[in-house]
């Protein structure tokens, strides 16, 4: 009896917090309405169903992820793990705790050449985690005014556009970046972000394997091909994904975290 | 009761992932040398907690000290991991003049919510594996994509009961670090085998 009511009261705390996090966002977050989507790189057709979810308006800037190597030391460059971080962990920064002479420069830039530890680790201590590749992808077909412009030519158009600019010197603020339909900046034209299961796709490191891709090497559905090539500019993402390892860090790669509801 | 105590369980084990200051270092401690000083490039590195087969808790340096051969599977999985656990076997029968102590093999599940570690058990007996030799480890979601990361494995959970995944068989030495590893299903053993016994030598 006294185990029922312990669990009838448990039920209504995680009702009541359930309720709460819906009415309150956390600061800089949107709200991301679920839905379905064929993901533009997958092994069949069937949509890919993603529950509604909280995602950072902003990715992850210098001065933030600067507050979180101050808290939490074992993250600070000079005391990371290898097998964490390789060694162009934090390049750009002067020091542990110092971005530098260009400081004011990148304040507010997207933090860049930080892990997938690294990235999951800020997130885990901001109650958040990463997105899942789904998530990110479904966020990303939004323009500024569609949830979906998979159709738009023009929004597509300026989509690779952007994949074939350079890397500039600074990266700019991000609040200076691209804003979709959810009020989410940077999702394109800004940097890669990594993601929580980026080793999901299953693509095989060198694209010369991948010709006569060794099926052995996977079980269930096989292989995963490229379902719709049409979107180049997805393609480069998921084979971008897949040749990353947890510890690699990259100079126009950042994150971004997201949350369940 | 029972679900209460499972949800408890993975209440602990979600915790863990954001690990607090740390101010002290590892190596100032009077701690034994073989707690201290993981290379930079252990596995064991990583601090999260699991399961084995017998429902106990396992930390993943407790693996240290010994050659480990390491793979992941999920039990219902009907082609590939009944194929892996028997490229294992094939390995194992080329190492059995080597002792418990010297070389184990750990298999980890990528579907934590069906491999319980009853679920472990089963398979374990299911398939005859020495429990000496055997260790099979479960934990949550996380924790197994933070080790499934570092064996390089790409997995991706279809939704429909099956896990797409790569099959690697990787061989850590006594520290924890990968030493050598074999990609793909029914491969010829012999490098593997030949680096187990290359690191047994050195021992």
């Amino acid at each position: 009896m006294i185990l029922q009511r312990l669990l009838l009261l448990m039920l209504l705390i995680g009702v009541c917090c359930k309720v709460q996090a819906q009415k309150s966002l956390p600061k800089n977050m949107v709200h991301v309405k679920g839905g379905t989507f064929v993901p533009l790189y997958g092994s069949d057709s069937t949509p890919v169903k993603v529950q509604s979810f909280l995602l950072d308006v902003y990715p992850v800037t210098n001065s933030e992820y600067l507050a979180f190597v101050s808290k939490y030391p074992k993250w600070r460059k000079s005391a990371v793990k290898k097998i964490f971080a390789d060694e162009n962990y934090l390049r750009g920064w002067a020091s542990d705790l110092s971005l530098g002479a260009n400081a004011t420069k990148i304040n507010n830039s997207p933090v860049v050449n930080v892990s997938w530890f690294a990235a999951k680790a800020y997130c885990d201590c901001q109650g958040k985690r990463l997105a899942k590749v789904e998530e990110w992808e479904f966020a990303a077909l939004a323009s500024e005014t569609k949830a979906n412009a998979a159709n738009d030519a023009k929004f597509y158009q300026r989509s690779i556009e952007w994949y074939s600019q350079p890397n500039p010197t600074y990266l700019p603020p991000v609040q200076k970046s691209f804003r979709n339909y959810y009020g989410v900046y940077g999702m394109i034209g800004l940097v890669w972000e990594w993601t929580q299961n980026f080793n999901s796709a299953m693509v095989v490191g060198e694209s010369r394997a991948d010709v006569t891709m060794d099926r052995q090497l996977f079980c269930g559905s096989g292989s995963n091909g490229a379902k719709d090539v049409k979107n180049y500019v997805a393609f480069m993402r998921y084979a971008f994904r897949s040749s990353l390892k947890s510890n690699y860090t990259v100079a126009n790669l950042g994150f971004r975290c997201a949350k369940s509801i | 009761m029972k679900g209460l105590l499972y949800c408890s369980f993975i209440l602990c084990l979600g915790l863990g992932s954001c690990n607090q200051i740390e101010t002290t270092d590892a190596h100032d401690t009077d701690a034994p040398t073989e707690q201290a000083a993981l290379s930079e490039m252990s596995l064991y590195n990583l601090e999260s907690e699991w399961m084995n087969q017998e429902n106990e808790p396992v930390k993943l340096p407790q693996l240290q000290g010994k050659v480990q051969l390491v793979a992941m599977v999920y039990t219902s999985c009907t082609y590939a991991c009944p194929r892996i656990v028997a490229d294992l076997k094939r390995i194992e029968a080329s190492i059995e003049k080597y002792k418990n102590d010297e070389v184990g093999i750990v298999l980890v599940t990528m579907d934590p919510e069906r491999d319980t570690p009853e679920k472990l058990k089963a398979f374990a007996e299911e398939n005859k594996l020495d429990a000496g030799r055997w260790t099979l480890l479960t934990s949550d979601e996380g924790n197994i994509q933070e080790l499934a990361v570092l064996l390089s494995m790409k997995y991706k959970n279809s939704g429909n009961g099956e896990i797409a995944h790569s099959n690697i068989i990787t061989v850590l030495n006594p520290a924890g670090e990968i030493m050598h590893q074999q990609e793909g299903l029914g491969k010829d053993p012999d490098e593997t085998v030949k680096s187990i016994e290359g690191l047994l030598k050195q021992l």
